[in-house]
């Protein structure tokens, strides 16, 4: 009977523990949360967010509905009605058309979808790599620690963008490709190096020690203490891989190193290829669009990554 | 300090050991060799075969390759056979160089300034300007940023020149060559700034600030009046002038493209350093704000700017070479677009070479110089 009685007891503890600290986990999320929504600049960023990824939602509804196949194919279409063909704007092309008489807005918004594909993937593989490596690092220190930074020396020393201009010559990359390949340079070379001095910080403070000295393995302090200590930056070195893996994308497809799809750099170099052979006035309306569109996207996550390191980095913390 | 430098020195040569196999690695792990990039003949092929060990075994070309750097044998061009990489290279080093350095302080100087400043203003209508202002200009799409200014400065004001590295019409009957007169521009303005350096050393200890700043200001004004002077004598001030005028175009974009990241580092590190006791202390003693932001917070701030700046080079890199090859500035970025067009490997391989070799050294001066400057991890290095 006692036994029984200790057990449901400790199921009880047990649960009421569980539930304590996921309330105090939900009250200083909804903190950082109010925290995030006082910053105006985040907003900003926030909400070009938001603006782009409606683009990537309506996309398929437009093309649905108002879109016709056949005039409005992003990469094959063509419209015979408006002519002659760089075509400023009109009802039925709100950007215009490009000189092959393919809409422009149509463009952009398959090109949104490009973007946020590359950006979430590069950022997730990067992530990954990072955290592990200099987690791993920091954490085992020793012959560990020699191993994967001597890596990281290694691959600090390639910038992705150069490489990937180089090895667009060796390999026909599409978006994927590109992705993986700059998520991985990015992740084995700068941010595995700072992981790594954050989790030697994280790994010297007292509750650590605590962890160790109430019985706690390696497993446990790792999944329990370090990973949520290296939440953070983790989300931050996530949002500035977006940044980088979209800047990098659109400039392999403006030196056409990229084959079989769309995205803004493509249509950017297209823009700029044609710029004055048209038109005397040069043809800003197929420039301007997915130029901007990089920026602004950008933008976004770049403000929302300073934002919150604003928000959940300590130091940096309003008080 | 000294074993410090020494072990940080041998630990970035085994990196470059390590990343020259790596570039190995890279290259062979494809399922063709480079040779099928030569498209001239098969007896072209052939002799480019053997003229890059391809017929040889695999380890054999390992240690080939690793010798070949060691002796700074970068290999033939495909394209200009057979003339070395190296040659190409160093040919056109110096003037990416010197844009990309000019870029690079400009832009750190710029970043710095303007992060003190919104940093200190936390929350200011001037601090959303800026970093959104700051923010777009970093993330803007490089190509795209030079050619708005082309067509704005160049084109509609019709206010600079946009293309190339000079005039030819200005230089017909010019007496020296380009790289001979950058040489000697670059010469008069690291001679002026040495001038500055020891009048500023000499005089820091002088307790009156008027007399100090006049004894700065004056000599500032000196070196800019003898420079002029010795330009003007020489007769070569025309020449000198055209190379400005095309390089204004190229440098403000690389420095309008990286002041941003800077900018919101070095704000993040006053944001930081604001909290610390001695701040406090400065207010407590009634300091000016000025003085407090100056001399006590943003001095202290520098310091891990400083260390995210080695991180940050290779990207001012690329953006200068891109800019390079938008304005068709004769120089690196040039050599690297034409290569990719001409599928020039070996030219390529030199390059991620060299931008390697530039990565490292940026590291470990960067590395040590931090030492220097920071007494906390002096005395750390020191201790272990």
């Amino acid at each position: 009977m006692t036994g029984e009685h200790e057990r449901a007891s400790r199921l009880h503890r047990w649960s009421k523990m569980r539930v304590v600290r996921l309330q105090a986990h939900g009250r200083r999320v909804a903190a950082d949360g109010r925290l995030f929504v006082r910053h105006p600049l985040g907003l900003v960023g926030l909400a070009l967010i938001l603006f782009f990824g409606l683009m990537v939602l309506s996309y398929p509804v437009l093309r649905a509905t108002v879109w016709d196949f056949g005039y409005y194919d992003p990469i094959t279409g063509f419209d015979p009605t408006a002519a002659p063909h760089p075509s400023t704007w009109t009802w039925r092309h709100l950007l215009g058309t490009d000189n092959f008489g393919r809409d422009v807005l149509c463009q952009l918004f398959a090109g949104a979808q490009v973007s946020f594909a590359v950006g979430i993937l590069a950022a997730l593989i990067a992530v990954t790599i990072s955290t592990t490596m200099g987690g791993a690092a920091g954490y085992f220190g020793g012959l560990v620690d020699a191993a994967l930074m001597g890596v990281s020396d290694v691959f600090v020393l390639l910038p992705a963008p150069v490489v990937l201009l180089i090895f667009g010559l060796l390999l026909r990359m599409r978006w994927p490709t590109v992705a993986v390949l700059y998520g991985i340079l990015t992740g084995l070379g700068a941010q595995a190096i700072v992981v790594k001095s954050h989790t030697l910080k994280l790994k010297a403070r007292p509750f650590i020690e605590a962890a160790r000295g109430a019985g706690g393995g390696d497993f446990h302090i790792i999944l329990t203490h370090i990973l949520p200590g290296l939440s953070s930056l983790t989300i931050v070195h996530a949002i500035f891989a977006v940044v980088g893996a979209v800047l990098t994308e659109s400039l392999l497809a403006f030196f056409s190193r990229t084959t079989y799809y769309l995205s803004w750099g493509t249509m950017i170099w297209l823009g700029q290829e044609t710029f004055r052979w048209f038109s005397l006035e040069g043809q800003w309306h197929a420039v301007l669009p997915p130029a901007f569109s990089i920026m602004l996207f950008c933008s976004g996550f770049y403000l929302v990554g300073r934002a919150l390191d604003d928000v959940l980095n300590p130091r940096l913390r309003r008080r | 300090m000294i074993k410090f430098i020494v072990r940080r020195v041998v630990r970035g040569l085994v990196a470059l050991l390590l990343f020259q196999s790596l570039l190995f690695a890279l290259i062979h792990s494809l399922p063709y060799d480079f040779s099928a990039y030569v498209l001239t003949s098969p007896a072209m092929r052939a002799l480019i075969r053997q003229q890059f060990g391809l017929d040889r075994p695999l380890w054999e070309q390992y240690f080939n390759w690793l010798e070949g750097f060691v002796r700074l044998d970068l290999g033939v061009s495909f394209r200009y056979w057979p003339t070395p990489v190296l040659d190409i290279l160093l040919g056109n080093i110096s003037r990416t160089l010197l844009l990309f350095l000019s870029a690079a302080v400009l832009a750190y100087l710029l970043g710095i300034w303007l992060g003190k400043m919104i940093a200190w203003r936390r929350g200011s209508l001037f601090e959303l300007g800026a970093t959104l202002g700051g923010v777009a200009a970093y993330t803007a799409f490089a190509p795209w940023l030079g050619f708005v200014m082309i067509n704005v400065f160049g084109w509609y004001l019709h206010l600079l020149p946009y293309q190339r590295l000079v005039e030819p019409v200005v230089w017909y009957n010019a007496p020296l060559t380009v790289d001979a007169l950058l040489a000697r521009m670059v010469g008069t303005v690291l001679a002026a700034l040495l001038v500055l350096a020891l009048v500023w050393y000499a005089t820091r200890r002088v307790r009156a600030a008027g007399w100090r700043w006049a004894a700065q200001g004056a000599t500032l004004l000196l070196c800019i009046g003898v420079a002029w002077a010795v330009w003007a004598r020489s007769g070569l001030g025309y020449l000198a002038l055209d190379i400005l005028a095309h390089m204004a175009l190229p440098l403000g974009t690389v420095v309008l493209l990286s002041f941003g990241e800077t900018m919101m580092t070095m704000r993040a590190s006053m944001l930081e350093t604001v909290r610390e006791d001695y701040v406090l202390m400065a207010r407590a003693k009634g300091l000016p704000d000025w003085v407090i932001r100056d001399r006590h917070v943003a001095r202290n701030a520098i310091l891990p700017v400083l260390t995210r700046l080695a991180l940050n080079l290779p990207f001012v890199l690329i953006g200068s070479l891109i800019v390079e090859r938008v304005f068709a500035w004769q120089a690196m970025g040039q050599v690297i677009f034409n290569a990719i067009e001409w599928q020039d490997i070996p030219v390529l391989m030199g390059v991620l070479s060299i931008v390697g070799i530039l990565a490292l050294v940026a590291h470990v001066v960067l590395d040590v110089l931090y030492m220097v400057l920071d007494p906390r991890i002096r005395h750390a290095a020191e201790k272990s």
